[in-house]
């Protein structure tokens, strides 16, 4: 599973990160952070292509030496980003899209709550707990 | 990476030249020592040879050599390092060199905007260049590759020897034992029979020169001319020519050499003399520890925290080798610019002649070995053809020769020698020869898995394809990433890696394949060296920037990370230069965790740089954003902030520096202007002016903004001045703060700061003190200074602020507690001083449309008071103030006005919400009329047995006296500004009577208050403001206010409710008096008075007794009683009701001014009677009415009245079984004959105010009956004739008997209501039927026992023929004795409709 979630504004702001070694956060964030060029790259290389059918899902944005960072861009230019441990093979690409879609369909949950600011860092607790349960679970 | 000052081809040629040694007798040395170089050196400058020689190939072309270069070095016989990797000395050099250039202050840096970034930094490396340069010349010389071994060798012999050809024998047979005894490893000769290259220094200054001809005509007989060469130098015989500029060309390249000259040992006619140079920086191996961490991690710092790290001294080690330089002195001091010449033409013909040709010959000799030794063909090209033509074995993997160790080639071995030869090819720039060689040889030596001879071929044939002009072939990458990935993984290689990298890295650049580049160069950082990898991380991150589409976020992240690695590697500065360019990106964008990191390492970095501003500004950054850290992180943020706060304060003494915590709300400060105030002195209560305490209530402000417009107009005769600004004692955020607000000199300004600890750690606040200046302004000269700062100690006090709270500044709280011992503080707290501005940014502004579009902030005066010259001030206290009132109620309570300034007051006046709330008493005496002598206690104890009015002692049982009219009393007349409070029908500010008009200083001034109950009950907030002026004119406060409000809890009395009807029987008393008064005799007029009890409380209030009723009208005036109860006063008990019943009669007008109206008092008989005109029911009267009554009745005439009544009410109230007397007054108004008035409206009563009832348990359920069986309680049955026939001719009229029969069908006593007035309304009853009416009586009443049928005679009357349905009335009915339902709503029994009987029809016949 994943060891850090990240959901970032269109803005580049991180509107949400979990990350499970709690202790290395700053690095998570780093990591997040430099991938956004990946997406960004990814999503202007695409855009010019297929600009109606996008493809949510950009793949692998690029691997390290411990980590494998996934990347997703929602169509309001929402980035999610999955970092997972490189030693877990056991996900494939099927399973990460499908805890993109899944993460994906929480946040379209918290962006119809009304009391909700678009732009605020995300709160929710049904969002957190999903997000929990799709993180690696650390004794 | 960053822009270099070189082309690709320019680096890669010069990082490839050949090398020539240099072998210098003594005496040459000393020749040289003279210019304070060695010969080396001397000729460094001029290394690069400016016209172009040619070289032919071993096909016998032409190839041109373009701006060749070539070094020259001092031959160095200490034993290499091991080629793997560098040599401490030689790191050391590497970091001198890369911590001596920092980019240059002040020069605009490079901007690039990517997306929303703009990123400024600087696009040169030089640094880096430096480096790249100052490594490739320390390579190690190494057995794979011959690029770097000597070529010639110079042997430098000066004139001014004995013989010069017995040392030129000597340095020859020196070189021959250097390259071929084998005692020495490291200076690798290219070619077993290395050119020499004979020179003969000669010293203009000093030899004969003659001497020195002769003696190079015999070494041009010995070794030929093309082998030797005399070379003049030091013509200059002074030594320094003042009046000359030389240029020093030596200097850009000592700075460098004289580095590199420190690792190279000198070597001096054969005895291996160590000449190491005495400027040798300070050894810097000790790197601070805490430097060494994770470069992601959070520096958390040990337990020292800052105080651990060694703060370097200012410039390091580059400054005290600056002064070595300094003191060595300037280079070429005896050489002029024609010894610069033929320095130059020297090297010219050294190259051309001797060392081009020797190279020629040798590519031949190797190109023929190589021919000879295959066997196979002439020439190369076609050898090589043929050799690997025919595609053998395919090259095996580098993944299988990783597996075998390298091998090693004897230096003869003929696979060298085509190594040699492509070295040797490509050092004259012959690239494509170079390129077939290499590729020959690599596959040569991949064929023998010759793993670190296979990489240097792949990275040198690499170069040379890249090198070749016209570009025949792409540049093969892949070769060099199989040369690096070789170099590092098979041969443990970092240097040669790394100059592979270098090479390949700057190749990629030039191509634009920056991605490719950064990964090269990432992938080169190690953990065997900091200063490598920090240079190739910083380089990958220019990479990333100078990209097509630049990647902001991996510059930065790159640019963290080479900081990082600065830092370990000991290089400060370059670390707070990739932080500081990688700040950039992160700063504001909510990557709070970043940015809190590398805020936190530019402050560590800036404070060991002793740039302690830079660290207090980054660890400000810290701790004012909204950190997300934990507790413990924060709390050491703020340790190390303190740490260095505190000896940047203790640097600069001048001035304190600015704390960043507390945060200041510096829009919630609160101005407060006044002195404390005083809430209570002794029975005193004082006035609750404006204090701190209140919040701001805008809909207040704007309230107390009205009273203090309407005393103003009061106080300028009704109009308001232009210049009116309403007071404003405290200021707020919310307040209009755009004028400079007013403050009189002497009085406190009191100022609430806010602050909040944004920290999850506690925060302690000590010696709290506020600092202002003051500018005096002199109205005659318009200069201004600030004069005076002055430390205005508040209180000395400890605030401990804990996390999230607001605590206010003043007041503090009285007793300071001692500081509590923080938890997490174990230690001595760190205590610094610094100060905080206090500056109020206005309101956005949000009129215009500017304003609208852009953000601009308005004016805020808050803090910029103006004092002005003293002025009165003015307090007040209230006695006796209740705070619950009966409605109607009179109370008596004191005012005192005190002066407290010193300054007199006047005008003073009052404005309320509740004008008719209150009024003041005089003085002294209230009424002049009044005949007792009652006057106003003074002292508020008599005022207990005093009842508010005044009485007339009347004798008791003199009925006479009050019945007759005879003697009425005296008009009297309003004495204290009678009707003021309805000019207009405004409420108007109130004129206080004060004696003199004027409060002198330190006086003050007791007044009688009277206070009426509101007529509405509830709680009723009732505002007073006092406004008063200064006795002196002309200040620039025109006047002061005191703000006074209070809540008065009104509980129900009374209800009044009089109706008027004309009275037809004029009584004979007035008649004769009318008479004489010539009015009208019979316009008499009965006045009915209903007065309910509706008091609700039930313990409270006993009775009630009427006292008194009187008349205020001009025209009419109460007369005779017609008391029901006769001489009884009239009690009123819990809910009862009583009625009263007056004669009025009209009088004479009186003349004069109407506001003096006498009030005609009509007494109930009682033992005294009340003078209703004097003040205060007259004032409470008056004021309650809500228009002016005499105009009314001026047109009021005989057709409707206006009278206004008093009712003097006593009210027995028993509290805590003590019987106290309140006395009230209620006011009618009657304006119409035969309506109803009421003392309360209307609405009121409507609204009966429920009262909670708390049950003990919920009642059993009881079946009620449904309103369908009520209304069947009662049938109806009309008996009459069918068809009646009358002459209508006769009479107009028929009337017809009906019997209206009514049966009981319940078994209860019911009441029945029948209604025969009611009409159909619905329109088709009307239709069909004509209209008839019921005579006589309309209502009946009937009771009827159970079961009883019972008959009512009707009569109804017709008036045309016709057929018509009689059944018509309406039956209400009621049970007698009241359902269990009805009694729990109240009791009263509601009637039901019955349901109407089938019609019944009658036909009226006309009779002819």
């Amino acid at each position: 599973m994943a060891v850090c979630i990240a959901v970032i504004a269109k803005e580049n702001y991180p509107l949400y990160i979990r990350s499970v070694p709690t202790q290395n956060e700053l690095k998570f964030h780093y990591t997040v952070h430099t991938s956004l060029d990946v997406v960004e790259e990814k999503i202007s290389a695409a855009g010019k292509a297929m600009a109606d059918q996008r493809e949510l899902y950009l793949g692998l944005l690029y691997p390290t030496e411990d980590y494998k960072v996934y990347g997703y861009v929602t169509n309001s230019k929402v980035k999610f980003v999955i970092v997972v441990d490189s030693s877990n093979t056991s996900l494939r690409d099927n399973e990460i899209r499908s805890m993109f879609r899944k993460l994906h369909n929480s946040f379209t949950d918290v962006m119809c709550n009304p009391f909700y600011n678009p732009g605020d860092p995300v709160q929710s607790k049904v969002f957190e707990g999903m997000v929990s349960g799709m993180m690696v679970q650390v004794s | 990476m960053a822009q270099c000052v070189q082309s690709v081809q320019e680096f890669i040629q010069d990082s490839f030249v050949p090398m020539v040694a240099v072998l210098c007798s003594e005496d040459a040395e000393k020749v040289t020592r003279k210019n304070n170089l060695n010969f080396a050196e001397l000729l460094r400058p001029f290394c690069r040879l400016t016209s172009e020689g040619h070289i032919r190939d071993p096909n016998n072309q032409v190839q041109p050599v373009k701006n060749l270069r070539i070094s020259v070095n001092n031959v160095c016989t200490r034993p290499a390092p091991a080629t793997g990797s560098l040599s401490p000395a030689q790191r050391r050099l590497l970091g001198e060199v890369v911590s001596s250039i920092q980019p240059p202050e002040g020069v605009t840096a490079n901007i690039i905007t990517a997306g929303d970034h703009d990123l400024s930094f600087n696009a040169t490396t030089p640094w880096f260049e430096a480096y790249r340069e100052s490594f490739l010349q320390s390579m190690p010389a190494s057995d794979h590759e011959f690029l770097n071994h000597y070529l010639a060798c110079l042997l430098v012999v000066s004139s001014s020897e004995a013989v010069p050809v017995e040392q030129f024998l000597k340095l020859s047979q020196e070189q021959h034992r250097i390259q071929h005894s084998g005692d020495y490893t490291n200076p690798r000769w290219f070619i077993p029979n290395t050119l020499k290259y004979y020179v003969l220094l000669h010293d203009t200054s000093q030899g004969d020169e003659q001497r020195a001809d002769a003696v190079y005509e015999d070494m041009k007989q010995r070794y030929g001319s093309q082998g030797c060469y005399l070379l003049k130098i030091n013509s200059r015989t002074s030594p320094t020519g003042a009046d000359e500029q030389i240029p020093d060309p030596w200097s850009q390249y000592l700075h460098k050499n004289n580095l590199l000259s420190q690792v190279t040992v000198n070597h001096h006619n054969g005895n291996n003399q160590l000449v190491l140079s005495s400027a040798w920086c300070v050894p810097s191996d000790e790197m601070p520890d805490s430097m060494q961490s994770h470069p992601l991690q959070l520096d958390c710092p040990p337990s020292g925290g800052l105080d651990s790290l060694g703060v370097l001294p200012p410039g390091g080690p580059t400054a005290a080798r600056a002064a070595a330089l300094a003191a060595a002195g300037t280079h070429g001091d005896c050489l002029t610019l024609n010894d610069h010449d033929h320095i130059r033409q020297f090297l010219q013909e050294f190259t051309f002649r001797g060392l081009l040709p020797h190279i020629e010959k040798n590519i031949r000799q190797l190109n023929d070995q190589l021919v000879s030794r295959k066997g196979l063909s002439r020439s190369l090209f076609s050898a090589t053809k043929k050799w690997f033509g025919g595609g053998k074995a395919p090259e095996k993997s580098i993944a299988e020769l990783k597996s075998t160790s390298g091998l090693l080639y004897p230096p003869e071995a003929p696979e060298l020698q085509i190594r040699k030869m492509a070295d040797l090819c490509f050092l004259v720039q012959h690239y494509e020869l170079a390129y077939s060689c290499y590729h020959t040889a690599k596959k040569d030596f991949l064929s023998d898995q010759a793993l670190l001879y296979a990489a240097g071929a792949l990275e040198m044939a690499a170069v040379s394809a890249f090198l070749q002009a016209g570009a025949p072939r792409p540049y093969p990458a892949h070769y060099m990433d199989t040369a690096i990935q070789t170099y590092r993984d098979g041969c443990k290689n970092m240097v040669l890696a790394e100059r592979c990298a270098l090479l390949s890295a700057e190749v990629l650049k030039s191509q634009g394949k920056y991605s490719d580049a950064a990964t090269l160069l990432i992938k080169m950082t190690s953990e065997d060296s900091d200063l490598r990898s920090a240079l190739l991380l910083e380089q990958a991150a220019h990479c990333f920037i100078n990209m097509r589409n630049p990647m902001v976020r991996k510059f930065a992240f790159h640019m963290i990370l080479a900081g990082h690695r600065f830092s370990k590697a000991g290089q400060k500065r370059h670390a707070l230069r990739c932080y500081c360019q990688a700040m950039q990106v992160y700063r504001a964008r909510g990557w709070s965790l970043a940015e809190d990191h590398i805020n936190f390492t530019i402050g560590r970095q800036s404070f060991t740089l002793r740039q302690p501003d830079n660290a207090v500004e980054a660890f400000r950054h810290i701790l004012t954003n909204d950190s997300q850290q934990t507790a413990t992180q924060q709390g050491a943020f703020l340790r190390e902030y303190l740490y260095v706060y505190k000896s940047v304060s203790a640097e600069s003494e001048a001035s304190l520096p600015k704390l960043p915590l507390p945060c200041i709300h510096a829009a919630a400060t609160r101005v407060y202007f006044g002195h404390e105030r005083r809430l209570a002195e002794g029975e005193k209560q004082a006035a609750t002016n404006v204090s701190l305490d209140q919040e701001y209530d805008q809909e207040q402000a704007v309230m107390w903004c009205q009273l203090e417009e309407q005393a103003v107009a009061s106080a300028h005769r009704g109009v308001v001045p232009a210049a009116f600004q309403p007071s404003q004692c405290c200021l707020n955020s919310q307040t209009d703060n755009l004028r400079t607000p007013l403050a009189v000199v002497e009085e406190p300004i009191i100022v609430e700061v806010t602050f909040q600890n944004p920290l999850k750690v506690s925060l302690l606040l000590s010696d709290l003190s506020l600092q202002w200046s003051f500018t005096p302004r002199d109205l005659s000269s318009p200069q201004q200074g600030d004069l005076l700062s002055e430390l205005l100690p508040l209180e000395e006090a400890c605030h401990r602020v804990s996390p999230h709270t607001l605590t206010l500044l003043p007041p503090p709280p009285p007793p300071p507690p001692p500081p509590p011992p923080p938890g997490q503080q174990s230690s001595q707290p760190l205590v610094v001083r610094g100060q905080q501005d206090l500056e109020i940014r206005g309101p956005r502004l949000n009129s215009t449309k500017e304003d609208k579009t852009s953000v601009s902030h308005g004016q805020d005066q808050r803090l910029h008071p103006l004092i002005t010259p003293p002025m009165p001030l003015m307090e007040v206290f209230f006695l006796q103030f209740p705070t619950a009132l009966l409605c109607g109620e009179i109370t008596k309570a004191y005012v005192e006005f005190c002066n407290v300034s010193g300054v007199a007051l006047r005008g003073l006046r009052v404005a309320s919400t509740h004008p008719h709330f209150f009024t003041f008493g005089g003085v002294g005496g209230t009424s002049s009329s009044s005949s007792s002598a009652a006057s106003t206690p003074l002292s508020p104890t008599s005022a207990e047995v005093c009842s508010a009015y005044h009485t007339l002692a009347t004798p008791p049982g003199d009925p006479h006296h009050h019945l007759h009219p005879g003697h009425p009393p005296p008009p009297v007349y309003l004495v204290s500004s009678p009707v003021e409070g309805l000019v207009r029908g405004k409420a108007v500010a109130v004129e206080i009577p004060l004696e003199g008009g004027v409060l002198r200083p330190g006086q003050s001034a007791q007044l009688p208050l009277w206070l009426r109950g509101p007529d509405q009950e509830g709680v009723h907030e009732i505002n007073f403001l006092f406004y008063y002026e200064s006795a002196e004119k002309g200040g620039r406060i025109s006047h002061r206010v005191l703000r006074h409000n209070v809540f008065i809890c009104a509980s129900r009395s009374l209800s009044v409710c009089a109706t008027a009807c004309p009275s037809s029987v004029p009584s004979a008393d007035h008649r004769g008096r009318d008479a004489e008064d010539g009015d009208h005799l019979n316009d008499g007029m009965l006045v009915f008075v209903d007065v309910e009890n509706v008091n609700m409380s039930e313990a409270g209030v006993r009775e009630f007794h009427i006292i008194q009723v009187s008349s205020c009208s001009r025209q009419w005036r109460l007369h005779k009683c017609i008391n029901p109860y006769k001489d009884k006063d009239c009690k009123l008990t819990s809910r009862e009701r009583a009625k009263l019943c007056f004669r009025a009669a009209r009088c004479k007008p009186l003349k004069g001014n109407h506001r003096r109206i006498a009030c005609t008092p009509f007494l109930i008989p009682l033992l005294r009677q009340i003078v209703s005109s004097t003040t205060p029911c007259a004032d409470f009267f008056f004021r309650c009415c809500p228009s002016d009554p005499v105009k009314k009745e001026g047109r009021a005439g005989g057709v409707s009245v206006l009278k206004h009544l008093f009712a003097h009410v006593q009210a027995y109230v028993v509290e805590d079984n003590k019987q106290l007397i309140l006395e009230g007054q209620l006011h009618v108004t009657l304006q119409t004959v035969g309506k109803e008035a009421f003392s309360l409206p209307q609405k009121e009563e409507a609204q009966e105010m429920v009262l909670l009832k708390f049950k003990p348990d919920l009642p059993p359920p009881v079946i009620q009956p449904s309103v369908e069986q009520l209304s069947t309680l009662i049938k109806t049955n009309l008996h009459y004739p069918e068809t009646y026939s009358h002459p209508f001719v006769h009479e107009r009229l028929c009337v017809v008997p009906v019997t209206l029969t009514m049966s009981n069908c319940a078994l209860a006593e019911v009441e029945v209501l029948i209604d025969l007035r009611h009409k159909t309304i619905s329109p088709d009853s009307t239709e069909v039927h004509g209209t008839f009416t019921w005579l006589g009586q309309t209502q009946y009443r009937r009771r009827l026992r159970p079961q009883e049928v019972a008959p009512l005679p009707l009569r109804a009357c017709f008036l045309h023929a016709g057929v018509y349905n009689l059944s018509t009335p309406r039956v209400f009915a009621k049970f007698t004795t009241p359902t269990r339902k009805e009694e729990e709503e109240g009791g009263v029994a509601v009637e039901t409709s019955q349901q109407a009987a089938s019609p019944a029809l009658i036909i009226i016949t006309s009779q002819a």
